[in-house]
Formats: structure tokens, C-alpha cells, sequence
């Protein structure tokens, strides 16, 4: 019951204290909100760009084209070998007849006729491994390996692209990372000095509080939970606004980022859990460094 | 009133005294040396005039009782407490054996007269129940029940005095000092803070009383602690006061 007791008088001393200072606490949690939003654009960004190097790692990352007069038993023979190889999930053959096959295929799907001249020209395509890697990063060493072999013509990467793609994704972390560290500083001081201030407005109640007998954890923690509470409310208008705004983002994670469906129906709930953590984090972080300074300088 | 404050039959340890400062110095960092080789025993139950020109010691000698600051030589025990062992979790602890009031009351202009002596409670995480039963007793005691729902800026000096010492009182301490109490005050209502400190005493709370008016000392006769440059000047019961400042 005491502990009970503790918290109920903590609770409603810092919701009194919250609006009792109301103009500060406001704007303090207005910059948690602000914050909070850039963190929801930088974390959305990041998770739809990951999702975009998944779906690029999951395509065939290495084609090797195949010499034309390569016998069935010299293939069987390659197929083994790179099977074989460090960082390969799986190698799948693709004759000259598919390859066309897979040609004509992606003409229908835009609405076209592949048309290749001359029906009696004999144009064929190259028969092909399509070799998927366990590893993305083997890809150099498998690339070069099949290249090797006299039984190859040439060799296809996705190497390129999925560089291209984690170049981007790296700059947006560092640029976000550094964005998003500048504006948390700047909530902590815009608490550190609600939470100043309202300490200071309330040096008498402390001072009263000390002579009575209160102890250190009954001055402290309404004065923490005031804090706390700028983190939450900030956290709770961030979500608002970010549900609000969730119906048309929700469809471009799928169809940009290619996330997967069942990802992007979790994110939201993901994202909330954040927001809640960081904007309680900073809340009760800015809180107790001020009572904290303010307490032992007064002591 | 009997009924409200528990009557001290026997002090806190029978013979011990309830304060007690061997050989205490205090120099503060500045090297200003407000108390030197003080060494006083007041006995549970007395009432003690603290008396001394400004600048004196006596703010000093009562920061050391309530262990806002630890003196920087000899040894100070308050009830039963010895100051300098004590570790920091413990203060609370010693200060709701000790109820002070100040010349400038330092009530909480916003709060009413109840919530001003509930305050005290709820913040050493009394019950709801015994703070609804606790705060009428010693609203009852001070004479303050008809001004429960009065804000401290509605009363008159002397009854925003006496809503202080009921805030004094709520964990019924075994010492009551008085800062000045009647500083601000005119000399009738003076008077009526005194009896009051009186009545508490007799009902055994020791009270240590640091004032400048030598009418009252000199008409109560009781033990009188002289403070002068940090030194205790005068150490005598029954004692009269001349101001010579």
C-alpha cells in the first residue's frame, strides 16, 4: 500500500505540475512531436529501403550465359561445381527455348509482340545458369569463380545495383542518424529546462517537503513523471498523426519498397512501440538530469 | 489538547538529553567561522531561548540541529541520533522528529490552511484516512478550524504563525524549534504564539526557541543559550536577556 500510495501522490503531482507550467510543458512536448515525426519519416524511409535491398538479395544475383556448343554432360558437370561453391543457395538451368519463352512473355505483359524479323532467321538466345546466393556478399567471389570456367561466356550481376542501393540506404542512416541525434538533444534541453523551471518555481514545496521528513524518491519522481509525461503525450500525438496519414503510405511500403504485406500491416504497431520508447526515454532522461543537478546543488 | 499531542511521560531516552553539541565548530568554505567549541545538553522536555545578535550563530546552530549542513568539528546528537553517522536516507527520518517553524511562516500561498498541514503528510506518505483525522486535531489545537478553507493571504499574521506550527506538529516530533517565530508579529499576538509554544511544551515536546525579543525571554525565566561571534556566551536556566545591539 505504500508503494500504491507513492505512486498515486507521484502521478498526480506531476499531471498538476504538467499543466500548472502549461505554456513550457506544451512547447516542450511540441518539439517531442517534432522530433518524433522525423523519426517516423527517417525509420519509414529506412525500413521501405531495407525491404527494397531484401527483395533485390532474393532475385538471382548471378547469371552465367553459357558457350553454344556446350555438351549436356558439361553442364551437368558445371551445375555441380558451382553448387558446390561457398555462398550458394541454388543454381537453375535455363535453356535457349525458355530464355525466349521468358522474352516473349515480359512483350505480352506490356502489351507487345516480341518481333524478331525473319521467321526463318534462326535467332535463338543463350542457354544460362541462374544462380542464387546464400550470401549476398559472395557474389564477387562466385562471379569471378564461374567466370573462370572456359564453359562460360559471360557473367550477369545484380552486384551493381545492390551496391548502388546499400550506398543510398547508408547516406540516408548517417544523414538520418545525425538529423535525428541534433533534434533529440534539442528536446532533452527543451525538458532539462521545463523541468528547471518547474523545479524552480516549486523551491518552496521542496524546501518544505525536506523539512517535513519527505524522502529523496516522494521530491524526485513527480518532478521525473513530469517529464515522462512530455515524452508520452508527444509520443501519442506523433502516432495520431502518423495513423492519420497511414492509408496512402501503407500502400506505397508494398508497392516502392516492395515490403512484403504481412511486414507493412506490422509496421505501424512497430513504429508506435518506438515512438513510445524514445519519447519516454528522453522524457524521463531530461527530467532526471534536471531534478538530479538541481537536488544535489541544493542539498 | 491532551488528546491531540501524545504526552511525553517519559523523555525519548530517560536521561540522555534530546540535544546534544560536544565541542562543534562549523567554518564555512570562506573561512568564516560561525560556530566554535559550542558545547550545549538540553534535556527532553525543556523550553530553551536560543538569543544572539544577527550573524551570530543561531541559524547556523539550527541548520546543524535539522542536519541541513554537518559541522566541521566535534559531535551533534538529536534525538537520539548521532548527525554525523547518519547516512543520507536517514535524514527523513530525523526530521519528523523535529518540527520547525520559521519567522516568514513559509506556508504555500496557493494551498488552503487543511492542505497546507496535509501537505506535510502526504509528502511523508500518510494515508488518506489518517491525514482526514490527523488534520482537524491540530487545526483544533492551533484554534484554526473555523479558517480550514482560508487561504494563507485570508488570515492574519499570527494565525498564518499558528497553521505553521500545526504543520510542525503532524508527525508529533519530540523537538519543536522555533526560528524567530514572533518576528513578525505585534507583541499581543506575540504573546499568543508564546502560550501556545507553552501548552506544546507542557505536554513534554522539547522547544528550542531562537528569538531577539528580549521581553519575552526576560518574562518567561526559562534557560537561555547566548550566542555571540559563534561562541556560546551564556548557558543559564532562569536566565534574563539585555540586548546590547
Amino acid at each position: 500500500m505504500p508503494f500504491v500510495r507513492f505512486i498515486g501522490f507521484s502521478v498526480v503531482r506531476a499531471w498538476q505540475g504538467f499543466w500548472r507550467n502549461a505554456m513550457m510543458s506544451l512547447a516542450a512536448t511540441a518539439t517531442v512531436v517534432l522530433m518524433l515525426v522525423l523519426l517516423s519519416g527517417l525509420f519509414i524511409v529506412i525500413t521501405g529501403l531495407n525491404a527494397g535491398l531484401a527483395f533485390i538479395e532474393s532475385k538471382v544475383a548471378v547469371t552465367a550465359r553459357l558457350e553454344d556448343d556446350l555438351t549436356s554432360t558439361a553442364r551437368d558437370r558445371l551445375i555441380a561445381e558451382v553448387e558446390a561453391m561457398p555462398g550458394v543457395a541454388s543454381v537453375a538451368y535455363v535453356s535457349p527455348a525458355a530464355a525466349m519463352e521468358r522474352l516473349e512473355q515480359s512483350y505480352r505483359e506490356i502489351g507487345r509482340t516480341l518481333d524478331l524479323g525473319d521467321p526463318d532467321s534462326n535467332i535463338t538466345l543463350f542457354a544460362s545458369l541462374e544462380i542464387s546466393l546464400a550470401d549476398p556478399d559472395a557474389s564477387s567471389a562466385v562471379s569471378s569463380a564461374v567466370a573462370d570456367s572456359e564453359d562460360v561466356d559471360r557473367v550477369l550481376t545484380k552486384q551493381a545495383e545492390y551496391d548502388t542501393l546499400l550506398g543510398i540506404i547508408n547516406v540516408i542512416r548517417t544523414v538520418g542518424f545525425v538529423g535525428i541525434t541534433l533534434v533529440g538533444l534539442t528536446v532533452l534541453f527543451m525538458i532539462i529546462n521545463t523541468i528547471r523551471i518547474a523545479v524552480y518555481s516549486r523551491a518552496n514545496e521542496i524546501e518544505i517537503m525536506r523539512l517535513v521528513g519527505a524522502t529523496d524518491s516522494f521530491i524526485r519522481w513527480p518532478f521525473i513523471l513530469e517529464g515522462v509525461l512530455c515524452g508520452l503525450i508527444g509520443a501519442v500525438v506523433t502516432i495520431v498523426l502518423v495513423a492519420a496519414v497511414w492509408d496512402p503510405i501503407q500502400p506505397a511500403m508494398v508497392t516502392i519498397f516492395q515490403m512484403p504485406t504481412a511486414v507493412s500491416t506490422q509496421f505501424l504497431t512497430t513504429l508506435s512501440l518506438l515512438l513510445f520508447g524514445v519519447g519516454l526515454g528522453l522524457g524521463a532522461l531530461g527530467s532526471w538530469i534536471s531534478v538530479r543537478s538541481y537536488l544535489s546543488a541544493t542539498r | 489538547m491532551t488528546s491531540l499531542l501524545r504526552r511525553r511521560t517519559k523523555p525519548e531516552s530517560a536521561d540522555a538529553p534530546v540535544i546534544s553539541m560536544v565541542d562543534v565548530g562549523m567554518t564555512y568554505p570562506n573561512g568564516k567561522v560561525a560556530l566554535a567549541d559550542v558545547n550545549v545538553a538540553i534535556p527532553a522536555g525543556d523550553f530553551v531561548f536560543l538569543v544572539g545578535p544577527s550573524g551570530a550563530g543561531k541559524s547556523t546552530f539550527i541548520r546543524l540541529l535539522i542536519r541541513e549542513q554537518l559541522p566541521t568539528s566535534g559531535n551533534v546528537r538529536v534525538a537520539a541520533r548521532d548527525l554525523l553517522r547518519m547516512r543520507r536516507g536517514q535524514v527523513p527520518g530525523l526530521r519528523r522528529r523535529i518540527g520547525i517553524v520559521f519567522q516568514d511562516f513559509r506556508l504555500l500561498p496557493s494551498k488552503t490552511v487543511w492542505e497546507n498541514v496535509a501537505f506535510a503528510l502526504e509528502v511523508t506518505g500518510v494515508p488518506g484516512i489518517q491525514i482526514r483525522r490527523r488534520v482537524p486535531q491540530l487545526l483544533n489545537l492551533v484554534g484554526l478550524h473555523e479558517h480550514a478553507h482560508h487561504l494563507p493571504t485570508q488570515l492574519s499574521g499570527g494565525e498564518q504563525q499558528r497553521v505553521a506550527i500545526a504543520r510542525a506538529l503532524v508527525h508529533d516530533p519530540a523537538i519543536l524549534i522555533a526560528d524567530e517565530p514572533t518576528g513578525n508579529l505585534d507583541p499581543v499576538t506575540s504573546w499568543e504564539i508564546i502560550q501556545l509554544l507553552i501548552q506544546i511544551n507542557e505536554l513534554g515536546t522539547t522547544v528550542l526557541m531562537a528569538t531577539h525579543n528580549q521581553e519575552i525571554v526576560n518574562a518567561m525565566r526559562r534557560r537561555v543559550l547566548a550566542l555571540e561571534g559563534g561562541h556560546l556566551v551564556r548557558d543559564e536556566g532562569t536566565a534574563s536577556y539585555e540586548r546590547e545591539y
